[in-house]
């Protein structure tokens, strides 16, 4: 069966209805006591600009010429880089932090919808219609609707190639931009590995990840406890009232929810140990608590005493461990962990004290409402302050997708290209996830230029295909135009322009010599941040 | 190189070299190329030796059980606490049984290359160029994988302030062996390790074997001048990872990986591990001037199903000695100035858990090989043993010897630099003998 799809991303349709774009969550038609608690949050989040702005480094980095004796502070690697001086749009600003790569169809729409009005739209993702992509991932990729009695018989590579390709698929093609990189972002912060886990990460991207990455924290935090891929991927499922196995217990505390300085104790995370001994998995991956193996002795966690129980009371003695994952999502440390971890990954690597606080309050206020912290961190204040961030490899890779826009048979040539530049999708193997630290990933850059020449070869009827048409119909300064809208927003920086029209130039103006031009501008400084 | 880092500084992790000193310390190279401006700034051994061993780095992640990779078998504690995964005492009739090494501690098979007890890591122990040291570990008692690894890769514990590994440090602080070397330090791995955070003229290196931007080999030169143009003007670290890149581009172009024939007829795994080792054995032999390499090898996260003797664990450590035991025949046998060492963020348990497999625990053991290691023996400080009531936490090997310690003294009598200070801030290393 082969599909050829031209992606439609770069053809959007900017009708949207005013109505809708308006109808955000917490917006002024409920005005409940979550939404007053929220606006009290923003009117905060304006208080906040000129300490933000205050901290906003200079373009260049800085060299210290200084007398040798004196002893310069440390400067850290992920010293806040500010954004290119042609980026001096913030709606552009925007786009780019709310979506997987800017392209010309996106930029107009936030033009057209305004800064919250563009928020909104993409916050408010269900009312996007995004038929045409998911139609696309149910044909190709089917395996992952199916449930994990099915998907037990099905071939292991079948499975990892499915669920890495639709992922790349809908990260580069849905409309709905800003809900696919928080899919990204909760995937790492639910990490879990392939290799050990299998077939079971269909249901848990599927369930846990997809159904909540826009939702409340609490609900997803509560749905990969009950997720059976979870469970055996942190040990869970092998743990026993005899002898638990701490693993799960001390995750959920460190990485899930509180954070490692987040005031737990070695202690604590042995009696929850105890309090989730029971939480495991039945037949083909059924989430399931089992009183047999549960330890129904008092336990005290993170201070809070659950007296024993007795094996009669069955399958009630799961609500013991409910009760803490209750404590876990109302703890203040989650709401500063999660809170912190947010602004790192949409608005700064190095947040300030009043940023963190400020959004870690609209998460007590809300309940842990996932679009309301967006919402209050994707401040039109704050962002075009907030230093560019480094594009992790699959955001890059997706970013060349959405600016190239191939004809895409086969995504099979970009999942071999993931591991090529580091980045293997569900394949990081232990529970911190992906880093999201420019220290990490800077060093690895001959992999991207290598991907560029490879992405802008690409002209496979089977697999993916290159259509450089346009790019060949005018003169090579209408090429080197055409790359600036479509790879850079209209925002090229000058030094990129200079040397891609000098490049262009150079050589016989062929389909191999744009390709190379379009290679290059993928390989570019500037493609690699947003 | 006037600055000189000596005891009056020691309150200070740091001192300053400036750029331009540094400039004309190593004249006709380019600042970026040789000192990244975001890093910090270090000041420069004065007393650094010119004759020093080059580096393999080992990091063993996930927190390896060090009683299953060196079993103290001679202490009833241990097959009391490992009912299902202990492994049989040499002098047992088990076909399972481990390789004795000095009466008290023995390898599992899985670390001598099976039951004849001959290949593996026993070559490298007989001949005295491999030491074992056990119950060693760090005194700080995280047992998050992630703050583990972090503090033992800072070379310090919880210092938010510190954001370069140790062997970062060590090589920012003396100068390059090969000065017109482009590359100095790889990690073998797509994102640099923590431990090599620092370091001049480094990169991260998944494959060396095809470090290449590909395309048409006319064009590449044309290509490659757009490159150093376009990053000229890039952010840090941005910048020298890409002058960096172009300039180590061409010097793995001209290294032939495929041709390689390793000496003594080892022969490495085809595992990653073993890849990764044989890449860094053909830069060694090249001579290109690279003067350390962090290699990581995963799966000791060992929480269920263990099984030392045929299971997960046995697979693990025998890709783990096997490789190192291809580089040692390969390499260090045939007398390259070469020492290797390996740590892991920590040990684990002494009991095992119900799932037949043992959580996060304490001291463990780290290994170092070389000609001039003092090896051929398991070194203990006051071995603690696996009574209970000597357990920390009552549950753990206790740290009896702070693996900076073992590193501390490599770094100053193998690799030449003394400035200790500067590579271990604040730490007063203890020497134990480790090196010849």
């Amino acid at each position: 069966m082969r599909i050829t799809t031209r992606a439609k991303t770069q053809h959007p349709t900017l009708d949207t209805p005013a109505e809708q774009v308006n109808d955000a969550e917490g917006g002024t038609e409920r005005p409940s006591r979550r939404s007053f608690f929220f606006f009290g949050a923003l009117a905060a989040a304006t208080l906040v600009p000129k300490a933000a702005r205050a901290q906003a480094p200079s373009r260049k980095r800085r060299i210290v010429e200084k007398d040798p004796i004196d002893v310069a502070p440390e400067v850290a690697p992920t010293e806040s880089v500010a954004a290119f001086a042609e980026w001096d749009s913030p709606l552009s600003r925007l786009v780019r932090r709310a979506t997987l790569g800017i392209t010309k169809a996106e930029v107009a729409r936030a033009n057209q919808l305004g800064w919250q009005g563009y928020l909104n739209y993409q916050l408010n993702y269900t009312r996007i219609n995004d038929d045409a992509v998911e139609g696309v991932v149910a044909q190709k990729y089917p395996l992952l609707a199916q449930t994990s009695d099915l998907l037990f018989s099905a071939s292991a590579t079948d499975i990892r190639n499915q669920l890495t390709e639709g992922t790349i698929y809908r990260a580069a093609f849905s409309q709905r931009q800003l809900y696919h990189r928080m899919v990204e972002f909760w995937s790492d912060h639910f990490n879990q590995d392939l290799d050990k886990v299998g077939y079971l990460l269909v249901a848990d991207q599927r369930d846990v990840i997809r159904k909540n990455a826009l939702g409340r924290f609490p609900d997803l935090l509560k749905a990969s406890a009950h997720s059976a891929s979870m469970m055996a991927y942190l040990d869970q499922s092998a743990s026993r009232n005899k002898a638990p196995n701490q693993n799960y217990a001390r995750e959920i505390m460190e990485l899930h929810t509180l954070g490692v300085d987040g005031g737990y104790t070695q202690n604590d995370v042995a009696e929850l140990s105890r309090v989730l001994t029971g939480w495991t998995i039945q037949g083909r991956g059924t989430f399931v608590f089992n009183p047999a193996i549960h330890d129904w002795g008092s336990k005290v966690v993170l201070g809070v005493t659950i007296p024993a129980g007795s094996p009669s009371l069955g399958q009630d003695g799961i609500k013991e461990g409910e009760q803490m994952l209750d404590v876990l999502v109302n703890h203040p440390s989650t709401a500063r962990f999660i809170a912190t971890k947010m602004l790192r990954w949409l608005l700064t690597p190095d947040p300030t004290e009043t940023q963190i606080s400020t959004i870690a309050s609209v998460y007590r206020a809300t309940g842990g409402d996932i679009k309301a912290m967006i919402r209050a961190i994707l401040n039109d204040t704050w962002l075009p302050a907030a230093p560019m961030k480094l594009k992790r490899p699959f955001h890059f890779l997706a970013s060349a997708l959405r600016s190239t826009v191939p004809t895409v048979t086969s995504l099979s040539p970009m999942n071999s290209q993931l591991t090529s530049l580091g980045h293997p999708i569900f394949s990081w193997d232990t529970p911190d996830g992906f880093p999201d630290k420019i220290e990490y990933w800077a060093g690895n850059i001959v992999p991207r230029w290598a991907f560029g020449t490879t992405m802008s070869n690409l002209n496979s009827a089977t697999t993916l295909l290159v259509d450089t048409t346009t790019y060949r119909a005018g003169s090579p300064d209408a090429a080197v135009d055409l790359i600036d809208q479509n790879f850079f927003g209209g925002e090229m920086p000058l030094v990129t322009r200079t040397g891609l029209l000098s490049y262009i130039k150079a050589g016989t103006f062929t389909d191999a010599r744009v390709r190379e031009t379009i290679a290059l501008a993928i390989s570019a400084n500037a493609f690699q941040w947003y | 190189m006037d600055d000189q880092h000596d005891a009056d500084c020691g309150c200070e992790e740091y001192n300053e070299l400036s750029r331009r000193q540094f400039l004309t310390a190593s004249a006709g190279i380019s600042a970026a190329a040789l000192f990244p401006a975001w890093l910090p700034k270090i000041v420069m051994s004065k007393n650094y030796s010119s004759t020093r061993d080059i580096i393999v780095s080992i990091f063993q992640r996930g927190g390896a059980d060090g009683l299953s990779l060196c079993v103290p078998f001679a202490d009833p504690n241990y097959y009391t606490s490992r009912s299902t995964i202990a492994i049989p005492r040499p002098d047992s009739s088990a076909t399972t049984k481990g390789i004795n090494l000095d009466g008290f501690f023995m390898f599992p098979q899985a670390m001598t290359g099976g039951a004849a007890g001959t290949g593996g890591l026993m070559p490298a122990f007989a001949a005295k160029d491999l030491l074992i040291v056990h119950a060693t570990g760090q005194l700080n008692n995280s047992r998050s994988h992630f703050d583990a690894q972090r503090y033992m890769e800072v070379g310090k514990p919880v210092d938010p302030s510190l954001v370069t590994g140790w062997l970062g440090r060590h090589l920012a602080s003396i100068p390059p062996l090969n000065p017109s070397a482009p590359l100095r330090a790889l990690g073998v791995a797509s994102g640099l390790q923590k431990t090599l955070v620092g370091a001049p003229k480094t990169l991260p290196i998944a494959d060396p074997t095809n470090y290449t931007i590909g395309g048409s080999a006319t064009t590449q030169p044309q290509r490659v001048a757009f490159l150093q143009g376009d990053y000229a003007a890039a952010d840090e670290p941005l910048h020298s990872a890409a002058l960096d890149a172009t300039n180590t581009v061409s010097l793995l172009k001209s290294v032939n990986f495929t041709g390689y024939v390793p000496a003594n007829g080892a022969v490495y795994p085809n595992s990653s591990f073993g890849r990764a080792l044989r890449s860094v054995a053909v830069l060694i032999k090249a001579n290109v001037g690279i003067e350390a390499a962090q290699v990581d090898i995963g799966g000791w996260d060992t929480h269920s199903a263990e099984d030392p003797i045929a299971g997960s664990m046995f697979r693990t450590m025998q890709d783990f000695s096997n490789s190192i035991a291809a580089f040692y025949a390969d390499v260090i046998a045939t007398g390259s100035a070469v020492t290797l060492v390996s740590v892991s963020e920590f040990g684990r348990n002494v009991r095992e858990n119900g799932s037949q497999g043992t959580d996060h625990g304490r001291g463990t053991v780290m290994f170092a090989m070389g000609k001039g290691i003092a090896g051929g023996r398991v070194l203990t400080k006051n071995w603690p043993g696996l009574a209970h009531e000597v357990l920390a936490d009552g549950q753990d090997l206790q740290v009896t010897v702070d693996y900076r310690d073992i590193l501390a003294e490599i770094v100053q009598n193998r690799l030449g630099n003394p400035n200790l200070g500067v590579v271990f801030p604040t730490w007063n290393p203890t020497m134990l003998g480790v090196t010849r």
